[in-house]
């Protein structure tokens, strides 16, 4: 293995060492002993070829060395993310009962102030489904649907937490379309995500959600007056309009990649 | 810990072929003088390294598949043998016609067989793991790596590596082109039902090679005779086949007949020396609309049919995204199951693996006198017909499993092509 020793260090000369090159030299150091055995196994008994097979499964030491030296980054912060986060969540909870308990006390509006235990609790939900989020984007896109629905929580938790701040401290009237409105969110935000993340077949996505976005603000729209229910229902047939604008803009552009084969079927000529 | 390779689209379409051959590819090269077996073991070690999935053993959990790096010693890679000269050519055959079920350690078995101070260097492999395009190139990278570490000590280690993806036809497309392409949902099957006029399948059938070698003389007149009707050589025994299985299985003349013909879909990559060993190979139909007056109707039948594919830019393309989309959506077993539907497996179809360069295969400055490589033996009604040529003979080789009658039925079948071959080239 003295070779191979060779073959590292020459490769990784002059690159400064805080630790992490040590690491990553030990690392291929082992995984070079680990193949020596199985292909001495295999029956290889001359040592050059030996050297020279290991070294040529590293053509490129250098490059693996900085791939090494950024997944260990990110692995460090990731653990010290991960650290933040477990002695961060219950601080967060103690600082917030604090601030509920501070400004209930200072303020005797007790049957409001629940709305900042609510709201940081929330918050706190949303703050680590994101992170849930992002993970999951990095990962296969049979994990994508987890993370949609994480999305479509987040949407709604802050449509109830508007609903709810609305009705303790104003309660307008037709609050509840907050809520719908909230479902509305909830398709825009699963439609970006499915554009953002080039879902596959995202048009049926799209071709859903538009008709139904529109029924939903139809009922918004008719139930705050905005506009008369009738023909307020145009709304409705508009956004069945667009659906098929946006169907026919697709296979427009699509047809732009269809292949036409240059030669016709040579049997049927006159 | 395991080591897992992806099992590629190819890789479980060859799978899935099980019921219609037993996925082996087989070479045979003979050579003048004995060849070293302890530098054939050191190139071949290193070439299992290289290649990790010739040492793989193919997992099917029903939910998905995959390749697990197995273990070996290459004394299980390579066998040995000194049979008596008049023994050579069943131990031979022998060796050939062994089958390596998928799930075993070892994809690819060689062996050398000593007689007489000559070699005979046989080779068999899983059709999973490459096809006959790379498996040329993996014979002349061991003669190469051969020769070098013989004669000047370069250690064996000039092997492809990379990507055994089927996508990789993709990659020298623009991005227009790489949208169509993966576009072509278009499902490509053979429908024709004629069929080689083998007996019924029996218990008792056993593997066989049939060979039949067309001397170099006819090889240049079919040559010469080929550029003067705007033929290939493959056109030429193409149109020989088409006119042989009409007398052979008397087709009525006004049937039209079709025969798959392998091609290369390596032609849309333009440089493969990054990528890894696999399988790159689709089929074309070539139909012709009756068997024609004469073979040169039929050649001129033959020419068309094949020309109107060449002109094609996405030649073999067709239904790639269709499989991609089915093993992709569904568990391995549910999409097999689906792709069985709509995939009818050709009943006659050809293998033109093309010239094995004779300079490029010597071993220590001798070239192989003889040789030959050959695709899977078919399970009846199915055949391949596999034409290579060395030295320029030509060999034509049908592997089939049947029994002594289909032999002689083969062997009638290469006198008419043999006969059909020498009317196309008479005047040459």
């Amino acid at each position: 293995m003295e070779k191979c020793i060779d073959y590292i260090e020459d490769s990784l000369a002059g690159i400064p060492d805080d630790g992490t090159l040590y690491r990553y030299k030990r690392k291929v150091l082992e995984e070079m002993d680990a193949r020596a055995d199985e292909i001495t196994h295999a029956g290889l008994k001359d040592d050059q070829v030996m050297t020279d097979l290991l070294c040529s499964e590293y053509p490129d030491l250098k490059s693996g060395f900085q791939k090494f030296a950024e997944e260990d980054r990110l692995k460090r912060r990731a653990r010290t993310r991960r650290k933040a986060i477990l002695i961060g969540t219950p601080l967060y909870v103690l600082l917030l009962v604090a601030l509920y308990l501070a400004v209930s006390f200072l303020t005797g509006h007790w049957a409001q102030t629940w709305l900042i235990i609510v709201g940081g609790i929330f918050l706190l939900v949303l703050f680590l489904s994101g992170i849930g989020v992002k993970k999951l984007c990095t990962m296969r896109r049979l994990f994508h649907p987890i993370a949609r629905v994480l999305i479509a929580i987040d949407v709604m938790l802050v449509a109830v937490y508007v609903f709810l701040f609305c009705l303790m401290l104003f309660d307008p009237p037709h609050i509840w379309v907050v809520l719908i409105g909230g479902v509305i969110a909830l398709l825009i935000a699963d439609a970006v995500f499915a554009a953002v993340t080039r879902q596959k077949l995202a048009i049926i996505n799209y071709l859903i959600y538009i008709p139904a976005g529109s029924a939903l603000l139809y009922v918004i729209l008719g139930g705050i007056h905005a506009v008369p229910w009738s023909p307020g229902w145009m709304i409705v047939l508009l956004g069945v309009l667009a659906d098929i604008l946006v169907a026919a803009g697709v296979m427009i552009n699509n047809s732009r990649y269809i292949y036409k084969q240059e030669v016709e079927d040579v049997w049927n000529e006159g | 810990m395991e080591r897992r390779l992806n099992a590629e689209l190819w890789d479980k379409m060859h799978y899935l072929f099980r019921d219609f051959n037993d996925r082996m590819v087989h070479v045979e090269l003979r050579y003048d003088f004995e060849i070293d077996l302890e530098v054939l073991k050191t190139v071949l070690i290193c070439f299992f390294e290289k290649a990790p999935v010739l040492h793989s053993s193919f997992v099917d959990t029903h939910i998905s598949t995959y390749w697990r790096v197995e273990d070996y010693r290459i004394e299980d890679v390579l066998t040995v043998a000194h049979p008596k000269p008049e023994e050579l050519d069943d131990a031979v055959d022998a060796f050939l016609m062994q089958y390596i079920p998928p799930d075993a350690p070892l994809q690819m078995k060689v062996a050398v067989f000593y007689c007489e101070g000559k070699s005979v260097l046989c080779l068999v492999e899983n059709h999973m793991c490459m096809d006959g395009g790379d498996l040329k190139y993996f014979m002349k990278a061991l003669c190469k790596n051969y020769n070098d570490y013989a004669e000047k000590g370069i250690s064996p280690i000039d092997l492809r590596q990379g990507s055994r993806s089927f996508e990789q036809v993709y990659s020298d497309f623009s991005q227009t082109e790489q949208r169509m392409a993966r576009n072509l949902y278009k499902n490509v099957c053979a429908k024709d039902t004629h069929q080689f006029p083998l007996t019924p399948d029996s218990i008792r059938d056993r593997s066989f090679i049939a060979r039949r070698k067309i001397g170099a003389d006819m090889f240049d007149k079919i040559r010469s005779a080929g550029k003067k009707h705007g033929a290939t050589i493959n056109d030429m025994l193409v149109a020989a086949y088409f006119y042989s299985l009409y007398e052979l299985a008397e087709y009525p003349e006004s049937d039209s007949v079709t025969i798959s013909c392998a091609i290369d879909l390596r032609r849309h990559i333009k440089d493969v020396s990054d990528e890894g060993l696999t399988n790159h190979t689709a089929f074309m139909q070539c139909s012709i609309p009756e068997r024609g007056r004469d073979i040169f109707e039929t050649l001129k039948y033959v020419v068309r049919s094949s020309n109107r594919y060449k002109k094609d830019k996405f030649m073999g393309l067709y239904g790639l995204p269709l499989l991609k989309m089915a093993y992709g959506i569904l568990p391995h077993t549910a999409s097999e199951e689906i792709i069985k539907i709509g995939y009818s497996n050709p009943l006659i179809a050809m293998s033109n693996i093309g010239i094995l360069e004779a300079d490029k295969l010597a071993l220590s400055g001798h070239q192989p006198y003889d040789g030959y490589m050959t695709g899977a033996v078919k399970y009846k009604p199915y055949v391949l017909l596999s034409a290579t040529s060395l030295n320029r003979v030509l060999t034509l080789a049908m592997c089939v499993r049947g029994n002594d009658k289909d032999r002689a039925i083969v062997e009638r079948f290469f006198d008419l092509l043999e006969e059909n071959v020498r009317a196309l080239t008479c005047g040459e």
